[in-house]
Order: C-alpha cells, then sequence, then structure tokens
C-alpha cells in the first residue's frame, strides 16, 4: 500500500523525469483509500513501475503511467447503430485505453490531457472546432477509410495535430464494388431478382434484355490507387479502358492495363459505354459531373459511382435519368447518405443504390483498422508515418 | 426454337415430313431427344460460343452481388423505413478468396480468366483435366476429386451441361462438404442442384448463400422456399440476355437454318 508515501516518492520522480509525450515514460499514480491492489514496485530502466487493474481517482496534477499501460484513444462509442464494432474494440484494446465520447464528456477535466489520438470510424466522432480545443495533448487523428472530406484538414493542422487514412486497406473491396455495380447495372440484375421472385410473375419474358459488359467500354475517372485496381479487373472482360486523371500514369502502367489516357474528360465521356468515378471529393472534384457532362455521354451509357456522392449534381442526374440521356446509374455513395426518403433516385428503375459498403467486408473493416492502428501508433512514437494527409 | 419453344417431340415431327434442321439458341441441349430428331433425319443446331462470354459475365456478377449482398443492399438504401444505414452491415471479400469452378468448358474458362483478376485462387474439376498451358494462364488448380474442390472453396460455380451424369451433381452430400462459410452460384441448369437439399442447408445455414440464374422449373412456383430466403439471390435465366448476343445467337440460327435448307454441312450443328 502506498497511500501518502508513495505518492511523494512519484511526485519527486515525476519532478526528475519530467512529462514527455511517449506514453511509456509516464507512470500513472494511483492514491485511494479504497485502492486494494497488491503492488509491487519494480524498477525497470530507471522507472518506477505501477501495475493495477482497478481504475482508482487519480491524484491532480501529477499524470503518471505504468509501463505497459497504452495511450488513450477517443472513440465514439462501441457497438450500437454508429459505433466501433466490437471485434474492432476488442484490436483496439490491444494497443490503446479505450475512450468512449460518453466517458471523455463525463469526465472532461481527467479524460482531456489523457487523450492523444482520436480513431475516426465511418466519419464520426465528428472533429470540430470545440473537441480539438478541449483535447491538449490530441497528436493524431486515424481515420479508417481512405476519404478525408468529412475532416477540416486545415484547421486540424492548425492545432498541430497530425491526420492518418487507410489507402492500401480500402483499394480491393472497393474496386469489387465497382466491379459489381458496373455488372448488376449492366445485366439489370436487381430487377432480375425482384422479377424471379415477385408473387407476380408467371413467366420469364425472352424480349427482357441487358447490356454487355465484356468488350465495352470504360471510362475510370480517377485513376488513383482504387482506379487502378479496377482497370485491372475490367481488362480480364476484354473492357476497352479509357482513363481521366489529374496526372498521366507511367507508359508501363498503362500498358499493362491497356489503359488508354483522355486528357480531356469530354474525350472519355463521349466514348464510354460505362463512366466510373473514382475520384477524391475536394473542391475541384465537387459535381464534377453535372448536366454538360452527362449530356456529353452516351444515351446508352451507365454512371457508377464509388467515390463520394458530392462529385455528382444529383438533381442533374435525376433529370438525365427520368429523361434518357443516359441509360442507368449505379451509386454506392450519394449526397446525405441515406437519401431522404421522398428522394425521385429512389424510384427510378433503371438506378442501382447501395448504402456506402465499398469497404463493408468482415476482412477489410479489420485490415482498415489495423492500418489505422499502425498510423496512430507511428506518430505517438514519433516514427516515420505511413499514409499522413496533408492539407493543401 | 428459343428458349425450349416449341417443344419438339415425336407428334411434331410424324406431322413435318420435310423437316430439315432444328436450331436451337443457346448452348444448352438438355431439352432436345437427339436420338429420337435423329431417327428422323433431322439436323440439329445450337450456338454454343456466342452465348459464353455472357454467360461468364452473369456468373462474375453473381458471384460479388451476392459476396456484397448488393441486392439486400439495395433494399435497405431504397427501404421507405431505412433511417441511417447501420455499421454493423458487412459481406465477404472476392478478393484473395477461392473460387472452384465445376465444370472447365468455355464458359468455365471464361470466368477463371475474369477472377484471376480479382486474385482468386482458383480449383476446377472437370471431366478432363485441361493443358498445362491452359491452367498456368488462369492459375487454376485441378481438383481430380469433387470433394477437395467442395472443402476449400469460397465459392462454388456450377459450369457444367446437364447431362445424366450431372443430374444433382450437387445434393446434401456435396453441400456438407462445402464451407459453412461458402456461395453456390449455379450458371449451368437448375437440374444439377437437388433443389430441395439446397433449401435446406441454406435454412440451416450449412452454407452461406446462393445465387442462382437458373432453376427447376423456371420460373419456380410462387410458394416455393428458395423465393423468401434473405440469403439467395435468383436471376430469370439471363445469362445470354444482352442484345448484342441474342443479335449473334439470331444470326448465327439463321445461318445453320439456310445451310441445312441447301444440304450443305450445318454449322454448329450437334453430334
Amino acid at each position: 500500500m502506498f497511500r501518502r508515501r508513495g505518492s511523494r516518492m512519484l511526485k519527486i520522480m515525476a519532478s526528475i523525469f519530467g512529462r514527455t509525450n511517449s506514453p511509456y515514460k509516464f507512470i500513472r499514480s494511483v492514491t485511494s483509500l479504497r485502492c486494494r491492489c497488491h503492488r509491487s514496485l519494480v524498477y525497470k530502466q530507471g522507472y518506477r513501475t505501477l501495475a493495477c487493474a482497478e481504475r482508482q481517482a487519480i491524484t491532480a496534477g501529477i499524470k503518471v503511467m505504468a509501463e505497459g499501460e497504452l495511450p488513450a484513444v477517443l472513440i465514439l462509442d462501441i457497438g450500437g447503430t454508429h459505433g466501433v464494432l466490437e471485434d474492432l474494440a476488442a484490436l483496439l484494446k490491444k494497443h490503446f485505453q479505450l475512450i468512449t465520447m460518453k466517458e471523455f464528456l463525463a469526465n472532461k477535466e481527467e479524460m482531456s490531457k489523457k487523450i492523444q489520438s482520436v480513431f475516426v470510424f465511418e466519419r464520426r466522432p465528428t472533429i470540430d472546432r470545440e473537441l480539438l480545443e478541449s483535447l491538449p495533448n490530441l497528436k493524431v487523428i486515424g481515420n479508417s477509410g481512405v476519404g478525408v472530406d468529412h475532416l477540416d484538414l486545415k484547421m486540424i493542422s492548425s492545432f498541430g495535430v497530425k491526420v492518418t487514412n487507410t489507402p492500401h486497406a480500402v483499394a480491393d473491396p472497393t474496386a469489387d464494388i465497382g466491379m459489381a455495380l458496373m455488372l448488376a447495372s449492366a445485366r439489370r440484375l436487381v430487377e432480375g431478382c425482384q422479377i424471379a421472385v415477385s408473387p407476380d410473375t408467371k413467366s420469364f419474358a425472352v424480349d427482357w434484355l441487358g447490356v454487355e459488359v465484356s468488350r465495352a467500354t470504360l471510362g475510370i475517372i480517377g485513376m488513383g490507387s482504387i482506379g487502378y485496381k479496377v482497370a485491372q479487373r475490367a481488362r480480364a472482360f476484354n473492357m476497352r479502358i479509357l482513363y481521366h486523371n489529374r496526372n498521366q500514369r507511367q507508359k508501363e502502367e498503362e500498358e499493362a492495363v491497356g489503359a488508354h489516357y483522355c486528357a480531356k474528360m469530354k474525350d472519355l465521356l463521349q466514348q464510354s459505354d460505362f463512366v466510373m468515378l473514382v475520384v477524391n471529393l475536394t473542391p475541384e472534384t465537387h459535381k464534377l459531373i453535372g448536366k454538360k457532362e452527362l449530356e456529353l455521354m452516351k444515351p446508352t451509357a451507365t454512371l457508377i459511382n464509388i467515390s463520394r456522392g458530392a462529385v455528382i449534381d444529383q438533381d442533374a442526374l435525376v433529370e438525365a435519368l427520368q429523361n434518357k440521356v443516359i441509360r442507368a446509374a449505379a451509386l454506392d455513395v450519394t449526397y446525405p447518405e441515406p437519401l431522404p426518403r421522398d428522394h425521385p433516385l429512389l424510384n427510378l428503375n433503371n438506378v442501382i443504390i447501395t448504402p456506402h459498403i465499398g469497404t463493408a467486408t468482415v476482412q477489410a473493416i479489420r485490415t482498415m483498422a489495423e492500418e489505422a492502428i499502425a498510423n496512430i501508433l507511428a506518430v505517438l512514437n514519433g516514427q516515420p508515418i505511413p499514409s499522413e494527409v496533408f492539407p493543401k | 426454337m428459343w428458349y425450349h419453344r416449341p417443344a419438339i417431340n415425336e407428334e411434331l415431327l410424324q406431322s413435318l415430313p420435310n423437316l430439315k434442321v432444328v436450331a436451337s439458341s443457346g448452348v444448352g441441349i438438355d431439352h432436345l431427344d437427339l436420338k429420337l430428331i435423329s431417327s428422323y433425319g433431322v439436323k440439329v443446331s445450337y450456338t454454343p460460343f456466342a452465348v459464353s462470354t455472357d454467360t461468364a459475365d452473369m456468373g462474375m456478377a453473381l458471384l460479388l452481388a451476392s459476396a456484397r449482398r448488393l441486392v439486400e443492399g439495395h433494399e435497405m438504401a431504397v427501404s421507405p423505413d431505412t433511417e441511417y444505414f447501420p455499421a454493423d452491415w458487412l459481406g465477404v471479400e472476392v478478393s484473395g478468396a477461392t473460387l472452384g469452378i465445376l465444370g472447365m468448358g468455355t464458359i468455365g474458362y471464361k470466368v477463371a480468366e475474369r477472377a484471376k483478376a480479382f486474385e482468386m485462387k482458383i480449383l476446377y474439376h472437370n471431366r478432363n483435366q485441361r493443358k498445362k498451358e491452359e491452367e498456368s494462364a488462369v492459375g487454376a488448380v485441378y481438383c481430380k476429386k469433387i470433394d477437395d474442390l467442395l472443402q476449400q472453396s469460397d465459392f462454388v460455380l456450377l459450369a457444367v451441361t446437364l447431362t445424366p451424369q450431372t443430374h444433382k451433381l450437387i445434393g446434401k452430400r456435396e453441400l456438407e462438404l462445402m464451407k459453412p462459410t461458402a456461395t453456390l452460384i449455379n450458371i449451368s441448369r437448375g437440374l444439377v442442384v437437388d433443389q430441395d437439399a439446397l433449401v435446406e442447408a441454406l435454412q440451416n445455414k450449412v452454407i452461406k448463400a446462393a445465387a442462382l440464374d437458373v432453376t427447376y422449373p423456371e420460373p419456380l412456383p410462387r410458394d416455393h422456399p428458395l423465393l423468401k430466403l434473405k440469403n439467395v439471390i435468383i436471376t430469370p435465366h439471363i445469362g445470354s440476355a444482352t442484345k448484342k448476343t441474342r443479335w449473334v445467337m439470331m444470326a448465327e440460327m439463321a445461318e445453320s437454318i439456310e445451310a441445312g435448307l441447301a444440304g450443305l454441312p450445318v454449322p454448329r450443328e450437334v453430334l
């Protein structure tokens, strides 16, 4: 039992070693009359360590941490409608002390100084100025997913906080969903399934047709990691691949997938049977596809969106679909998500909408968390950061 | 004939003394009594290659749609009751998974070509092993025993012809050999699967899901249990249902008929 004697010694230690940012140099003192932990003072590398399974009241002012105590990460919640999944929480707990928003708000004074990182899952918790001001020791926001359009990068940077994302984990499953949507739309899979199971169906009509995917022309707008993986998959369907990107890819990369660069997006739009959007959402790509672009597309063409809803002018899209300016659309993303229940896009039978499931696989959710954890730890340990995102 | 109609039976053959050729659409010929027709000196043609690419595409479409729960997802996205998209709603990964192809003919091989681009591990079972170069080109590994394929695959795709040997190829035993996390995809014929065994397997979670472009009969009776299972996608036999392909099929059938009438060798004759 250490009580006052223990806390005096720890105060001395704290003043000698001072507070640093490294989580493993802090020793946390636990002083409470009710503490019944059996503790042994272990001298390790010159630091006194304490191990205690019970969380008790912490003396104000001195922040010390036992060796092996983990850095704290803020999350919205565990489970529930928008919280981190239980499996992911277990994974996070191996590396971090988890603090939910609820716990943080209930105990702001104590918690605010502990939190060095935030794990943003499905765009939550929202990172606003108020939150940043209340977390003086925040070092990094680790986002699960590659899109960071929901984060105000400039503002976050002004607080000296870094932002990281997970570009590697998202690429395969998102490219897969792009292909899934293209095939489902072309072959009218959702409509077909509805006919196959409808109580009113008596026979299958022979003149019920979709359009070919193999040997058709696919125009990829945004040839980053995800766009390139889409091209790799589409090539196996003998598709003719056109692409538009801020920068042209290297010749070997183009040849490997048989992709032709269109410096002008107009050329891509006019020649493609399928147009797939795989860009980030930035001020430059906001409403990239509007009335003009839709009118440049073939009337037999399909628009597929696996980027962000705001890349398309949604009202213009509704009009184009209703007036058969284009044939169909398949959208994993909309603005907002979900759409209001009376939105016209929900009633068009040439539209497939999926609920933003580009990375919604058991494996991808885990890989994204692992990538986010690696990024957060790199920042906290002062190591090279695998995927830092910088404001423009 | 188109979509198995009109039915070619003894009565019809007897009433058409000058019949020279029956041109059938598609690659399946299980609906034709070839012995009977031949006994009347009538030739039969089909369109085996026209359908292969679109059918392979359909196989991939069903595989992806089932894995990623596309139909369910769409229903959620448009449902009047949806207020938010839950975070714990997940499908399974296609990239890097194992695909077992039963029947590596033209269609099966085209499926393998497509699956390779998704970095899928490809196993196949066939009456005969394919040539080494063909296997290497798609990275396909031959499974002499169907059991080996069934036990290792995350996705099992049926691309065989319907013959007496493949009738109910997939029954209770085969379904139990499959992984409980596996999906069955059928782009061959409904009768290749023991449908009652399939219903039971899906209800008891012996396998995870099924995606069927073909059933027996088509359409299924409206009270059939397959229509109600959430983990089943059924499409109305649309493997070759694209404008271009249907046009090609028609052109090929016309060509076969013309040759037959002119007494010339019939292209795409079924022997």
